[in-house]
């Protein structure tokens, strides 16, 4: 009898050690924000980056900064601009990282809300109007852009296979049936992209039945392909693009959603061939702006000069070709040679959708969302 | 310190390092999502994430165990019931898979279907037998443990008699009769291990069938989202109801298979297996594949790491390099090499052995001990130190993040140590589970004679203990450093997150750059080939201490 009490006391009070703990915690971290002027950091010569996939980090390019400045890079790289967001949000008022590289403009005021950004105070200048549209101000620094689109497969959407789609209508037609592979906007930031686009869309089409849910319900009822991120929708289902080529392609989407001017960079790849083209649909288009942000609590010093960097001329000028996106810079755009120009789509009018009302409505429509695609 | 209080602080430390961090993880997720179980389950079915991965966990689950049981128990009859030469070697081959890391499975099988081995990758009909065949390699050791040492130790006289018998007097009915009631417990007992290792399947499932999740997978792909206050809450709802849903199914599993155990241990006539066993040469048709089945997938592998593809609009062609290896091997910015992986697996697997083999055999020796005087409460805590099996490693790793970092993020993420924490959580029961039955094997004479003779306690411990449990101590030893080596699904939530990574957490992120790197796969398969190798080291090295017959699982 005596053992079991011993027993059961010693799991009694660790339970509530355990408690107590965590309370502790939750109090620490519903508490105080800091304003700008009460920033307090310590410059330890290192430089920590939380971010996904981005191209543009090259070796090259993040060994030269270190060999300029003297600090050392730590890269973090999580799946995918969604779970830099989420990485940000569960180490708040405890952060590991100084910079964060990639949130773009549909997470970015997520982060801002939240208190998880820094104003850096890296010196830029000489950014395009349009990079800044979104977003102006000094808690994060656009250093890429791009319009994202649906791409497809121009020798199987010939007319005869597949009808070119004048509508987003469309694809919920059984010819399309499981052919569009769409990255999911709960954590993809091109899916996040395309469907704040759709919302646009479907507000301002001639059908007053339908919204932007019905749609995507129809989709899913349709088997679209949802992935959780760009590069398994474009590399392994989509047949219009280098996918192919790789191993573990599939292949079984002839439409994906991508950047406008991903059949440029196809095509730049390629020497001047691709059978990837862009669908220019009014308002199916989404303006993305990718960000560098300070993060809060992190090496201020080290993270707007990596920003100051990553704007240089000689750095982001390389954008088109080192991370496949707009530069931000005023007066550049993409390369001639290899077609990369040429089939990159403009697209005739982009979705319009103010950053306010992205920030407003985001967790909103990502409910709608799920619940659209689950009601199929 | 006596003994008794040595086994009181073995459990206190157990409970603070196992049950705490899940315990603030889970105290977190209710926190976020309410109290509401009824809720929880229900959001699976309101989420698009999660929505019929239950169901896909069942029937993958299900399939897979059917799966294994019709492919292993014909290589078990073989094996048992006949004479093979070097059989040894045959039994070594045919269980080494149990022992193979998940996330080198999925490798291996890749290849396999892939476009140079038997090119159906591309065909999605294909994903789903393919992760049934996968997880019938992996398990078919089970089936061949469990089942093997029955037949091959059966008296014949017991069939002799049963065809004098009017029951036996058919094939059938023998197998009626004899084979079946005789095997059933084993079958059984294998396939629920079967079950609840394809149930928790992550690795496999996370790269040969894309689209479909199991509550695990679905589980990692969520898990960095949540126990955030305010944000995604849905996630915390469906986190908490798969993890009770997988907490149940697997505690009830865990029942049965200890049910079904103490059911084993029946009293049959038993006789030398050189009696038993017979020549059949017919039965290579069932050996020889079987031998092929088990090695290829880690042959294609190997080779693989090899193959460079190179690939163009005009055409696709492979070459001869090592490449692949290079590049897993030297450190960029982005990418540490297989060397501080293979550095981290090895500090991580020590330290989890240096914690979990001294902790789990002290906790073991106290429940010895208790089961003499208060054998309830023996029980009670024998399945207190069970409970970590319950839980999946998604689930630990989670425990781990959420609640061990959230007491102080800047302390965690510097100390090198934390992963193990994860390791230690999980082989923790599995020393207990080794080291208790052999503890319960040693005759108290011994010890007792020792006393009488005025022997020491610490002299005692030393030239009678130990060297009797030498074996389980070596099994015991070497599975803690194989299942630390090999660990996935905690290890992914944990060092995602961090600096250090482990070579099954490396391989799984070469392969996930995206493929217009050609080397990516040929270094994902470098990586998987050298912990291929350290898994088969460890294999060959416990092969040599088992004991013969035990039949158990280890």
């Amino acid at each position: 009898m005596k053992n079991r009490i011993v027993l059961l006391s010693i799991f009694v009070s660790t339970m509530m050690v355990a408690g107590c703990i965590s309370e502790a915690i939750e109090d620490s971290v519903n508490g105080d924000t800091t304003n700008p002027e009460e920033y307090v950091w310590e410059d330890d010569g290192e430089l920590v980056i939380v971010t996904y996939d981005v191209y543009g980090l090259t070796d090259a390019m993040l060994s030269e900064f270190e060999n300029q400045t003297g600090y050392e890079i730590n890269l973090m790289k999580l799946d995918d601009a969604g779970s830099v967001l989420s990485h940000l949000m569960q180490h708040k008022g405890v952060q590991i990282a100084d910079l964060a590289i990639g949130l773009d403009n549909t997470y970015l005021q997520t982060a801002i809300d939240n208190q998880l950004l820094w104003k850096h105070f890296a010196n830029i200048s000489n950014i395009k109007s349009e990079a800044l549209a979104p977003y102006n101000g000094p808690l994060a620094a656009p250093f890429d852009h791009g319009y994202m689109c649906l791409n497809y497969d121009t020798e199987m959407v010939d007319g005869e296979n597949l009808t070119i789609p004048t509508s987003l209508w469309d694809l919920t037609n059984g010819e399309w049936n499981g052919k569009v592979a769409i990255p999911s906007p709960e954590t993809s930031s091109p899916g996040r992209a395309f469907m704040t686009a759709t919302v646009d869309y479907f507000a301002n089409d001639e059908d007053n039945q339908t919204d932007w849910k019905d749609w995507w319900t129809a989709m899913s009822a349709n088997d679209a392909i949802i992935t959780t991120g760009w590069s398994e929708a474009y590399e392994t289902h989509y047949t219009g693009g280098y996918g192919e080529y790789t191993e573990g392609y599939v292949g079984d989407a002839h439409m994906v959603v991508s950047y406008c001017h991903s059949p440029g960079v196809e095509s730049w790849y390629n020497g001047n061939w691709t059978k990837s083209a862009a669908l220019d649909l009014p308002r199916a288009a989404f303006h993305q702006v990718e960000y560098a942000s300070a993060v809060e609590g992190g090496n201020l010093d080290a993270a707007s000069a990596f920003i100051e960097y990553l704007l240089t001329e000689e750095v982001n000028t390389k954008m088109p070709t080192e991370n496949f996106m707009y530069s931000v810079l005023n007066d550049t755009d993409l390369p001639e040679d290899g077609g990369y120009r040429y089939h990159s789509t403009v697209p005739t009018m982009a979705a319009s959708v103010s950053a306010n009302d992205i920030a407003l409505n985001m967790e909103s429509w990502l409910e709608d969302w799920n619940d659209a695609m689950v009601a199929a | 310190m006596n003994s008794k209080n040595i086994g009181l602080f073995a459990v206190f430390i157990y409970t603070l390092l196992v049950l705490v961090p899940l315990w603030l993880a889970l105290d977190r997720l209710i926190w976020i999502a309410g109290y509401d179980v009824i809720d929880w389950i229900q959001s699976l079915e309101r989420n698009f994430v999660s929505e019929g991965a239950f169901e896909f966990t069942l029937l993958q689950a299900t399939i897979s165990t059917v799966a294994t049981l019709t492919i292993g128990i014909p290589i078990a009859w073989q094996l048992g019931r006949y004479k093979w030469p070097h059989d040894y070697l045959i039994r070594s081959i045919l269980t080494m898979p149990f022992v193979m890391p998940s996330i080198v499975a999925a490798m291996g099988f890749l290849h396999l279907i892939g476009e140079n081995g038997l090119d159906i990758r591309s065909d999605q009909s294909t994903w789903f037998a393919t992760l049934i065949v996968a997880h019938a390699w992996f398990n078919l050791s089970l089936v061949i443990r469990f089942c093997e040492p029955v037949l091959s130790t059966l008296d014949p006289q017991m069939e002799e008699q049963m065809l004098l018998l009017p029951a036996g007097k058919t094939k059938f009915g023998r197998f009626r009769n004899l084979w079946f009631p005789l095997m059933m417990p084993s079958i059984a007992a294998a396939a629920c291990m079967t079950f609840v290792f394809s149930f928790t399947s992550f690795a496999l499932v996370r790269w040969i069938t894309l689209g479909e999740n199991t509550l695990e997978s679905m589980m990692a792909s969520i898990g960095s989202s949540a126990g955030i206050n305010g944000y995604m809450i849905s996630r915390n709802d469906i986190i908490l109801g798969s993890s009770l849903i997988q907490f149940t199914i697997l505690l009830l599993s865990l029942w049965l298979m200890s049910t079904l155990q103490h059911k084993r241990q029946s009293r049959l006539p038993k006789a030398s297996e050189s009696i038993v066993k017979k020549e059949n040469s017919a039965g290579w048709f069932i050996v020889l594949p079987a031998i092929i089945f088990a090695i290829s997938p880690l042959i294609t592998l190997v080779v693989s790491s090899f193959r460079i593809r190179e690939s163009s609009a005009s055409g696709t062609s492979y070459s001869w390099s090592t490449a692949g290896w290079e590049y897993a091997f030297t450190s960029t910015n982005s990418l540490p090499s297989a060397w501080d992986a293979l550095f981290n697996s090895l500090g991580y697997a020590l330290v989890a052995l240096l914690i979990a083999l001294p902790l789990g055999w002290v906790l073991a020796q106290y429940i010895c001990d208790l089961e003499k005087v208060r054998p309830r409460l023996a029980r009670m805590l024998d399945v207190f130190t069970m409970l970590p099996f319950a839980v999946s490693s998604v689930m630990i790793g989670l425990g781990v993040m959420l609640g061990m970092i959230r007491i102080n993020a800047e302390f965690f993420y510097s100390l090198w140590l934390t992963p193990a924490l994860a390791h230690v959580m999980i082989t923790t029961p599995f020393v207990v589970r080794i080291i208790l039955p052999a503890l319960r094997s040693i005759d108290p004479m011994y010890d007792e004679c020792a006393r009488t003779l005025g022997i020491s306690k610490f002299r005692r411990f030393f030239t009678i203990k130990v060297p009797m449990l030498r074996g389980s101590i070596l099994i015991a030893t070497i599975f803690t450093l194989a299942m630390s080596m090999g660990e996935f699904g905690a290890s992914w939530v944990v060092t995602r997150n961090s600096d250090w990574t482990t070579l099954p957490i490396m391989i799984d992120s070469l392969r996930s750059i995206p493929y217009n790197n050609s080397l990516t796969a040929p270094a994902a398969n470098a990586v998987a080939s050298v912990l291929m190798l350290i898994a088969l080291l460890l294999f060959i090295s416990t092969e040599k201490f088992r004991p013969r017959r035990d039949g158990g699982m280890f």
